[in-house]
């Protein structure tokens, strides 16, 4: 009995130590100390669904040409993706993992707002990067010490563009609808902004999203007799808005974002409803050589923007980790504006030829897919393009991309 | 004036909306005494059984109507037979809750088939009448009819046939209603379908006002909710003035209060009336 045992537990730590090891091949064939670890926190399930995945992919499809191309830092790369679950609940419980566990240097990919906002503090406290494609104005206010940028224009920048685009249309009287969300007070104020700068009048109602019907919001908006409404609102709530505005007998222009009057709403209401209908979203650089060579790397002809975004925070952490010559979260936040706007720098579009001029000793300045890619201080983009579409006979059509 | 009389039409036609499901929701309260909130999930059936003959089978608003109610109601009663009837000799609040548990579920049953997107009814949009600085929808109009039509066919029903005078007299004394030979599980069958099904008409009804998705029915639920209760739970005619109540003083207080406390209003309401008169408008017997 008791010789029986003994010989078991050696089966099992013969059997444990091989798997153990197996584990740690990889560090040994590579042979040049331990990888660097950088984690994706992108949402895999939740509403987010659709675009963690293709995030997360790509962060790996980058990372693999860099490691092809011989690492950085004479160090492989190694990518960690956890999934965030569109939670901040179990966002926080994942970038514990990475942070704790797995000891990431930077971690890329937060999607939703309430993530950012929740996984934020454990990073900075960490000293571990954090990159975002979170669009609330709040996040880039947090005391995040420099360890935090994002890639998606925030609101103050999309109402203005929203403003000075109704302004450009000619309109005059400029309304602004939307429900109760975090962004609608400073959008409302950007919009005024541009709109007054040109002259214009501005006013606004914000709304109940969880009702049936909006007849007497309506009735108030028609009042102002506006000639262009902004509507600030998701689907649902803006379906019903453009209908009760067409009931209304309202004829002036229609301005929302493109991720409330999508090919879905178009197609679920009466084409008179929602035609002339004008969208503008934060645009990727689709003319940029970065914006082609992702294209052919991932495989897919039009990947949305936030895969675009990640693309260019990958790229832009592996730079700054050479530049520092170090790999560490504090490296690449104090590093990371040398190779993302440097004015004497060398323009580059990805990290394996970026990693060759620093190699040897030249500024570069790297011009992503989605946008230029320049911070200001407090880690938001300066400039980006925007894509603005038409409703035109039933079909969303492409204006233009500034 | 004219804009309070806006308001106060806007007021009637989204009153009577809510008036139909709040019927069916204070009915089964009536016959069944607890709370049933999975009204909200056959109000979101109501719509998609209508939608789907609808858009495939060019069935007209008339038809559409009758397949939500058939279909909300087969499904309340199957609902309620396998998964509330073997609570409720736990009381009623065990019920109530189930009903919300039994709400998620057939509310995802729903996004299975259909997905998450929204829909809307093959029907063409017409913009509003005007009249003396007044604006009304031939939409909301003819909805605001069948709103009527169906709570004058509700009362005709209970007061006229054996059933609805059955249904009256289990909600009035159970007890006496079974020795006077009624059979009460028949009558709670027979309240389940009458209550879903009309749940599903204010779908179908609310759905041709705004727009089709799973959250259809949720999305309304407190509002119906309520109207019963401010008419007094158990009372139909209670659940109309009380829909209309709510719906005229959401309007109302648009004009002096920003739209966002729009649902707190309704609400405040309700507090009112029930600080003074906790029965409700004409509800029988304080619970």
């Amino acid at each position: 009995m008791m010789k029986n045992h003994t010989l078991n537990r050696r089966h099992f730590l013969g059997a444990s130590s091989l798997l153990l090891g197996s584990t740690a091949l990889p560090s040994f064939v590579w042979a040049q100390g331990e990888p660097i670890k950088i984690g994706t926190l992108t949402p895999l399930t939740g509403s987010g669904g659709p675009y963690g995945p293709v995030m997360a992919n790509t962060v790996k499809a980058v990372v693999d040409e860099v490691n092809a191309a011989g690492g950085v830092l004479g160090r492989k790369i190694e990518v960690i993706s956890e999934d965030d679950q569109t939670n901040p609940e179990a966002g926080v419980r994942a970038a514990r993992k990475l942070i704790d566990v797995d000891a990431v240097s930077a971690i890329v990919g937060t999607w939703a707002s309430s993530v950012t906002t929740a996984v934020a503090p454990l990073c900075w406290e960490s000293k571990t990067f954090l990159a975002t494609v979170s669009g609330a104005d709040s996040i880039t206010e947090l005391p995040h010490q420099g360890y935090l940028v994002r890639t998606q224009p925030n609101t103050t920048l999309q109402g203005r563009k929203f403003g000075e685009f109704a302004a450009a249309e000619g309109a005059k009287r400029v309304f602004f609808v939307s429900p109760q969300t975090p962004y609608a007070e400073s959008q409302f104020q950007n919009i005024t902004k541009a709109v007054e700068a040109a002259g214009g009048e501005t006013s606004s109602l914000i709304y109940d999203d969880k009702k049936p019907s909006y007849r007497s919001e309506v009735d108030e908006v028609m009042r102002f007799e506006p000639d262009a409404i902004i509507f600030g609102g998701y689907t649902p709530d803006t379906t019903v808005m453009l209908k009760e505005l067409y009931r209304a007998g309202y004829q002036g222009k229609k301005i929302a974002f493109a991720y409330a009057v999508n090919e879905k709403l178009v197609d679920s209401v009466p084409a008179e409803v929602v035609e002339g209908c004008y969208t503008i979203a934060p645009s990727s650089n689709e003319s940029s050589t970065a914006y082609q060579r992702l294209v052919k790397l991932i495989g897919v002809d039009s990947p949305d923007p936030y895969t675009v975004q990640v693309y260019d925070q990958i790229n832009l952490i592996i730079m700054a980790m050479a530049a520092a010559g170090d790999s560490s979260g504090t490296a690449i936040k104090d590093a990371i504006r040398k190779v993302s706007q440097a004015a004497d720098g060398t323009k580059v579009d990805n990290a394996v030829d970026g990693l060759k001029l620093i190699a040897e000793g030249k500024p570069v300045n790297y011009e992503g897919a989605s946008g230029p890619c320049d911070f200001t201080d407090k880690g938001d983009i300066s400039d980006s393009s925007f894509r603005y579409e038409q409703v035109r006979d039933g079909k969303l059509t492409l204006i233009k991309i500034a | 004036m004219t804009i309070l009389l806006q308001a106060l039409l806007n007021g009637v036609m989204n009153g009577a909306l809510i008036a139909v499901p709040a019927i069916g929701f204070t009915a089964i309260f009536a016959v069944l005494r607890y709370p049933n909130f999975a009204i909200a999930a056959y109000a979101t059936i109501g719509a998609f059984a209508a939608w789907w003959v609808n858009v495939h089978f060019g069935a007209g608003i008339l038809p559409a109507l009758l397949i939500a109610f058939a279909v909300a109601g087969c499904v309340g009663v199957s609902a309620e037979e396998t998964a509330l009837k073997p609570l409720r000799g736990a009381g009623a609040l065990t019920v109530a809750i189930g009903s919300i548990a039994l709400n998620t579920v057939l509310e995802n049953v729903v996004r299975l088939f259909f997905g998450n997107d929204l829909r809307g009814y093959d029907l063409p949009l017409v913009p509003d009448w005007r009249f003396m600085g007044l604006r009304v929808g031939p939409q909301q109009l003819q909805s605001l009819f069948f709103a009527v039509v169906i709570m004058g066919a509700v009362f005709a029903f209970l007061r006229y046939t054996r059933f609805g005078k059955a249904m009256r007299a289990v909600a009035d004394n159970p007890d006496l209603a079974r020795l006077k030979g009624i059979e009460p599980a028949h009558i709670a069958v027979m309240t389940i379908f009458l209550g879903a099904g009309l749940a599903g008409i204010g779908g179908v009804l609310i759905g041709l006002d705004a727009s089709i998705d799973p959250m259809l029915g949720f999305r309304v639920l407190l509002t119906v909710f309520a109207a019963a209760v401010l008419g007094g739970l158990g009372s139909i005619p209670g659940a109309v003035a009380g829909a209309l109540a709510i719906g005229i003083a959401e309007e109302c207080a648009l004009l002096v209060v920003p739209a966002t406390y729009r649902s707190a209003v309704g609400f405040a309401a309700i507090l009112l009336v029930l600080t003074v008169r906790p029965r409700g408008f004409f509800g029988e017997r304080a619970n």
